[in-house]
């Protein structure tokens, strides 16, 4: 744990935290006919190889807190947990987790962390929920004596004592995600890194598996970094959000600072059906005092609406004639929302980019 | 920007034992024991892929003794004779092949470890446990040694019903102790496959291509003297050499005696160099792969 | 006609780009089939040396040398192992990556696909059997004469013809089956000790010889060795290739019967990519 020098304590703490990946080429046996054509197109200093995923990162989170990472695909949150977990080691700076650094004291990093990685097979499909909680419970070093009545206790949490002894293959995905979820916490670790926890689970369980992460901060005190690009999630749940892009922690407060943010005059958003095929640049090029023109395409089939969100001094001013932009082109506007900020709307002020989309945007 | 050295470092507890204690060493040895039992309740979740492993060996074996049978026209081989003093076909050739199953242990079990949970998908799971990943390796080759323990005892009452076959009852007890030894370098080879397996993509061929050379330089199914000069000394640096020279040594009637002592002590050299090597450059392939940060891709 | 002569050649072209893109597995299966008979050849060495082959050896084998017989069993069973492995497996791996159902609901015939992933196959095998061979020719002094070759291209044609029908009826077992590997690795095991590949199977018992005799890969290597090393009459080599085009009918017409069959079952059970 490290403590400022005002003695607030920091679970977490990152310094110059970077990470860059280098692209690596597929030649196949006839590379050698592409090499003449590479060697053309390669830039002089050969950036155009190389993915900074995350740039000087430097980030502080309380003992205690929840703390959320918001950002879109590729923004660098996996890598920005990864690296924490000791999966990867940065390519410069460090972090501090527990009072341990990542690069010399892994063991006891390991100890002090419990991971939960959202949408990806992490389970032994061929056992069952109790033989993969009690093997992950040896890999933790605990005592014998214990495994047993803390996986039944997880188990039960979880509401999945009953179907403990059937295999994995067996359960749908909210229930494997559960599973995940507790064998995280299977050593009871002051420390909770979650990646995307609730990726691909449906309504019911999502709230289930949020209820229980807001549970674990608050009764028992742990300290949880949510990784998230649900916008939504990190408002509702978290103490304080960073918003994270192209590897960059563009901005960290609590979710009201951030919304606030954006003043109420400075957004409109226009929801509709049909919007035009080029809407932003459309609608940028009758206006262009409008700061911030956004498309979120929605989808109709499933009688979810585009979004058009308008940020910046003139957004309101412009409002109606927008509208009438948008009628000349046979959209069908269901909704006019103004001065409601969101934290999709904070993202995408700070970055001009959609949370929706890849952070490049 | 606050530098570190100016705020409290306040070491905290941790609930998992860590560093060199005996109760660590404990719960290391038991992690192992765990992914023994995990990976037989896996394989044991495959019935059928259960006993076809457990009879392959048997039919791996049968092509080199009915070839030997036919090419010789019987049991007995005057050539063999002349270079190790043993004529039996069947006897030379089973006792050779014995090993062949742990051979697998090394390249196959311990060699695709990790890319096994790769493939399970939970490798990086695993890899944030405070587990040392040298344990998950040795997990795998414990379950590996009792499987093909299981096929080795299938594979002697099989060759022992259709040919028949004598072996020194007397010489079982040292020919365990090398074979111990050799499966011990055996595992620090298998400790660098399994970091090669995960550097490279296709993994498998690494495994593939070892068990093949080292099927073809260890005296398996021929004495090392057919090979040519430079694969005899080349064979010398595989624990399987010195174990298969010594296990025969002891277990066969008329086998030409080496001197033991040379056995042991040119296994014990290679279990040093080859666990030394093989932890080695895992641990320098595991700093590797996080850096690269390939570690969860399959 | 057209449209599935097309079908088999995008799926053809499709394969032989995937191993294109991976040089080191194109460089493994050209080279190390020849690593896995070098064994038989050490162990001929150990046991007759310079004494040569005994004559229950010569006798059934009609006086071939050992090693040219155990090449042309080695390059022969490539086929073998391209037939049960890479066809075999096909449908697995499809569900693996998640497009398998985007085949079958595809309106085309899908024995056509899977003809074109065999297809692909056999010119992959053949590339390695030519470059084995060439390696033999140079490393252990194997012959070929003109005329041979000719023929011995039309037996392996008649060969491939027999492992596809064996190929479609384990495509067919792996649509139910979740461990189709294990029916791939029996039947492997199968062509491993039941056919001559590194002895005349004259040797085994009654009830093995049989099995051998019901093997596409008996006839054509019977065939391929009378040819290369007049170890057979002729009457006998017309015969094992009469034998072998009778298999090959019998396993193609029971093949696409029987991956039709299960295909439709499959579907109505919901079970397709299962994995």
């Amino acid at each position: 744990m490290v403590h400022n020098q005002d003695n607030t304590e920091y679970s977490i703490e990152t310094i110059n935290l970077t990470k860059v990946f280098r692209k690596k080429k597929h030649r196949g046996i006839f590379g050698f006919l592409k090499k003449e054509k590479e060697k053309k197109d390669k830039s002089s200093d050969g950036k155009k190889d190389l993915t900074v995923a995350l740039d000087h990162v430097n980030c502080k989170i309380r003992s205690g807190e929840l703390f959320g990472l918001l950002g879109p695909n590729g923004a660098g949150k996996t890598t920005f947990v990864k690296c924490i977990s000791t999966i990867l080691i940065p390519d410069e700076g460090t972090a501090i987790v527990n009072g341990f650094d990542v690069r010399k004291e892994t063991s006891l990093v390991r100890a002090s962390i419990g991971l939960a990685i959202g949408g990806e097979r992490s389970l032994y499909w061929k056992l069952t929920a109790r033989d993969n909680l009690t093997y992950f419970a040896s890999l933790y070093k605990m005592p014998r004596n214990i495994i047993k009545e803390r996986v039944e206790e997880l188990l039960s949490k979880m509401n999945l004592l009953e179907r403990a002894d059937e295999r994995v293959e067996d359960y749908s995905t909210g229930m494997r995600q559960k599973i995940v979820v507790a064998r995280a916490l299977l050593h009871n670790p002051p420390v909770l890194l979650l990646d995307e926890p609730t990726l691909g689970l449906d309504p019911t369980f999502s709230r289930q598996i949020r209820s229980q992460i807001r549970e674990l901060c608050d009764k028992e005190g742990k300290t949880i970094l949510l990784a998230t690009h649900y916008m939504k999630e990190a408002d509702e749940m978290c103490d304080r959000v960073a918003i994270i892009n192209n590897g960059k922690i563009v901005a960290v407060d609590t979710s009201d600072k951030l919304k606030a943010m954006v003043k109420e005059t400075e957004l409109v958003e226009v929801s509709c059906y049909n919007p035009p095929s080029d809407t932003e640049h459309y609608l940028k090029s009758l206006y262009p005092d409008i700061e911030i023109v956004t498309l979120i395409p929605g989808n109709e089939a499933e009688g979810t609406p585009s979004r058009i969100k308008l940020m910046g001094e003139n957004a309101e001013k412009r409002t109606s004639k927008v509208l009438e932009a948008l009628l000349k082109k046979d959209a069908k506007i269901t909704n006019v929302n103004i001065g409601t900020p969101t934290l999709e709307d904070v993202f995408i002020k700070l970055t001009g980019a959609k949370l929706t989309e890849g952070g490049a945007g | 920007m606050e530098k570190l050295h100016d705020r409290k470092l306040v070491p905290k507890k941790v609930a998992c034992p860590v560093g060199f204690t005996l109760t660590n060493l404990k719960a290391e040895l038991r992690a192992i024991w765990e992914c023994n039992v995990k990976e037989w309740k896996i394989e044991l979740a495959y019935p059928i892929s259960f006993v076809r492993a457990c009879v392959e060996p048997v039919i791996f074996l049968l092509p080199f003794l009915v070839f030997g049978l036919i090419l010789v026209g019987g049991p007995v081989s005057e050539t063999l004779k002349a270079l190790v003093n043993t004529s039996n076909i069947v006897t030379f050739v089973f006792s050779g092949y014995m090993i062949m199953g742990f051979i697998g242990t090394a390249v196959w079990a311990m060699g695709f470890s990790i890319r096994k949970e790769q493939w399970y998908g939970t490798l990086e799971s695993i890899y944030v446990t405070p587990t040392n990943r040298l344990s998950l390796v040795f997990g795998m080759a414990l379950h590996s040694i009792v499987h093909q323990s299981l096929g080795t005892a299938l594979e002697f009452g099989v060759i022992y019903a259709i040919f028949g076959f004598a072996l020194k009852i007397e010489g079982i007890l040292p020919a365990l102790v090398i074979f111990a030894l050799m499966m011990f370098a055996l595992s620090g080879f298998g400790v660098f496959i399994s970091a090669l397996t995960l550097i490279l993509k296709e993994g498998w061929i690494v495994s593939e291509g070892f068990h093949s050379i080292i099927m073809i330089l260890s005296p398996v199914a021929y004495p090392l003297l057919v090979l040519p000069n430079i694969a005899q000394q080349a064979s010398l640096l595989l624990p399987t050499t010195p174990g298969l020279i010594g296990m025969r040594t002891f277990l066969l009637q008329d086998y030409r005696p080496e001197i033991a002592v040379n056995v042991f002590l040119h296994l014990l050299a290679l279990d040093a160099a080859w666990m030394l090597f093989g932890v080695t450059i895992f641990y320098l392939t595991d700093k590797y792969i996080r850096k690269s940060g390939t570690l969860g891709k399959y | 006609m057209k449209t599935n002569i097309f079908i088999v050649w995008s799926e053809t072209l499709k394969n032989i780009k995937f191993l294109a893109a991976y040089p080191v597995i194109f460089v493994f299966w050209t080279i190390f089939p020849l690593f896995w008979f070098i064994p038989f050849v050490l162990q001929g060495q150990a046991l007759v040396g310079n004494i040569g082959p005994s004559d229950l050896w010569k006798g059934l084998t009609g006086n071939t040398e050992v090693v040219p017989f155990i090449i042309v069993g080695a390059i022969l069973n490539g086929y073998v192992l391209n037939a049960l492995y890479g066809v075999g497996e096909s449908i697995r791996e499809e569900a693996y990556q998640g497009t398998l159902d985007y085949v079958l609901a595809s309106p085309c015939n899908k024995a056509y696909v899977l003809i074109g992933k065999a297809l692909s196959g056999s010119i992959s095998s053949t590339i390695y059997a030519i470059i084995q061979f060439i390696v033999c020719v140079f490393l252990f002094g194997v012959t070929i004469t003109a005329w041979v070759i000719m023929p011995v291209i039309l037996v392996i044609i008649l060969l491939i013809l027999g492992l596809y029908g064996i190929a479609l009826m384990l495509a067919a077992v792996s649509l139910q089956l979740k461990q189709a590997h294990e029916v791939a690795h029996t039947l492997d095991y199968i062509f491993y000790v039941f056919a001559p590949v590194r002895y005349p199977i004259q040797f085994l018992p009654f009830w093995a010889q049989v099995i051998g005799q019901i093997l596409p890969l008996t006839y054509a290597l019977i065939a391929t060795r009378g040819l290369m090393f007049n170890s057979e009459s002729p009457s006998q080599i017309y015969l094992s290739i009469f034998l072998l085009l009778i298999i090959d009918v019998a396993a193609i017409l029971v093949g696409f019967y029987l991956f039709n069959w299960m295909e439709k079952r499959t579907k109505k059970s919901g079970s397709i990519s299962h994995y």
